[in-house]
C-alpha cells in the first residue's frame, strides 16, 4: 500500500518552534493568533532585528517570520547576519526566513533574496498566503550555497513575492 | 540523515581580476518535515483545508475588533498632522508607525482600500523632505482618503481608483525634487 502524503496539520505543527520578529503589536497579535490556529507548538516573539538575532541564537527556532522595516535593526540586516557563513555554528543557520513586507518593488524582493531571505510575503497578509509559505518552508529540502562569506539560499535563484500587495 | 555537499568553483561571489574565485559548496539539507518526522514523513506535504478554515475564522474573529481600532487610529492620524507639520519628531514617528500598521493590517481585516491609501502614505513619508512635512497637504489628503475608506467602505471603486491614482501622481511629481535633494 502506498503511504499517504503527510498532512500539514496540528499533529505536525505542534512540533514547530517559530520565531516572529515584528515591532507592531497588532501584527504580532495577528501572527500569533494565526500560528496558534495552525497548532504551532512554540511561538517566540522578538520586537526588532537585534532581539530576533539573540532569540535565533538562544532558541534555535525552526522557522523565522520577520517584518522588513524595524528599528534599530531591520529584518534585512538580521537576515544578513544570520546568513554570515560560520557565524552561527551552535545555532541553526539553515533556518528558513519568511519576510513579510509592504514593499512590492522588484528591487525590494531582489535585495531581500540577496540577504538570504527564503520567501517574501507581501502585505496585506492572508491566511492562505501564510499557511502555504510555512508548508513550503517545512516540506521542501533546503538547498543552500556556502561561501566563506555566506551560507543560505542561492542569491542567484528567482524569488517572486507571494501576494499582490493590494 | 546527512547533508549532501558538492564542491564547486563555478558560482558564488564574483571574482575580481586576478583573484581566485572562492570555494562554493552546494548543500542539500533534509526538509524540516523529514528531520522532525523521520520515516513517518511522506512527501509531498498535503495542505489541510480544515487548518485554513480555522485560520480564516481566526481572522474573522479579530476583524470586528480591528474595525474599531482602525477608526480610532485614523482619528489619531488626524490629530498628529498638525504637530508633525510644526516639527514634532515624536508626532512624525507615531504618524508613520500608524500608517505602517494600517498598510500591513487593514487589507487583511477587510479594509483593502484603507490599506492601499495607507501604503501610498507610507511611500510618501519614506521619501518626503522637511518642507513636505511642514506643508502637510499631501499627508492630509491621504488621511482624508483613509477616513473616507473606513467610514464608507462601499464607495464606488472607480472613484477610489481615481483618488489613489491622483495621490500616486502627486507623489511621482515630487520624485525629481526629492532626487535633486539627494
Amino acid at each position: 500500500m502506498t503511504a499517504q502524503p503527510t498532512k500539514a496539520g496540528p499533529d505536525f505543527f505542534r512540533r514547530l518552534r517559530v520565531l516572529v520578529v515584528e515591532d507592531s503589536p497588532e501584527m504580532q497579535r495577528l501572527l500569533t493568533a494565526l500560528l496558534e490556529s495552525m497548532g504551532v507548538g512554540d511561538i517566540l516573539i522578538a520586537h526588532d532585528g537585534a532581539r530576533g538575532l539573540a532569540a535565533f541564537a538562544a532558541e534555535r527556532p525552526d522557522i523565522i517570520i520577520t517584518d522588513g522595516a524595524m528599528t534599530p535593526m531591520d529584518g534585512l540586516e538580521m537576515t544578513r547576519r544570520i546568513r554570515a557563513s560560520g557565524a552561527w555554528d551552535d545555532a541553526n543557520p539553515d533556518v528558513p526566513i519568511l519576510m513579510i513586507s509592504g514593499h512590492a518593488g522588484r528591487e525590494n524582493v531582489t535585495h531581500a533574496r540577496d540577504q538570504g531571505v527564503t520567501d517574501y510575503l507581501l502585505k496585506p497578509l492572508s491566511a492562505e498566503m501564510l499557511y502555504e509559505a510555512i508548508v513550503a518552508a517545512v516540506s521542501r529540502p533546503i538547498h543552500f550555497v556556502e561561501t566563506p562569506f555566506y551560507r543560505g539560499p542561492s542569491p542567484r535563484r528567482r524569488l517572486d513575492a507571494r501576494g499582490t500587495g493590494e | 540523515m546527512t547533508q549532501q555537499i558538492v564542491h564547486s568553483r563555478l558560482a558564488g561571489r564574483e571574482a575580481a581580476a586576478g583573484e581566485t574565485p572562492p570555494d562554493v559548496r552546494f548543500i542539500r539539507v533534509p526538509s524540516i518535515a523529514e528531520r522532525k518526522l523521520g520515516p513517518d514523513y511522506t512527501a509531498p506535504m498535503r495542505l489541510d483545508p480544515r487548518v485554513l478554515d480555522k485560520m480564516q475564522t481566526t481572522i474573522r474573529k479579530l476583524e470586528s475588533k480591528y474595525g474599531e481600532a482602525l477608526s480610532a487610529q485614523v482619528s489619531m492620524l488626524q490629530l498628529l498632522v498638525e504637530p508633525a507639520a510644526k516639527g514634532d519628531t515624536e508626532a512624525r514617528g507615531r504618524l508613520y508607525a500608524l500608517a505602517h500598521d494600517m498598510r500591513g493590517l487593514a487589507g487583511t481585516f477587510g479594509f483593502p482600500v484603507a490599506g492601499r491609501f495607507a501604503n501610498s502614505l507610507c511611500i510618501y513619508l519614506e521619501k518626503c523632505l522637511e518642507e513636505d512635512w511642514r506643508d502637510g497637504s499631501v499627508i492630509r489628503l491621504h488621511i482624508d482618503a483613509i477616513r473616507e475608506a473606513v467610514d464608507n467602505p462601499g464607495t464606488d471603486p472607480a472613484l477610489t481608483m481615481e483618488t489613489l491614482n491622483a495621490l500616486e501622481r502627486l507623489i511621482a511629481a515630487n520624485g525629481a525634487r526629492w532626487k535633486d535633494a539627494g
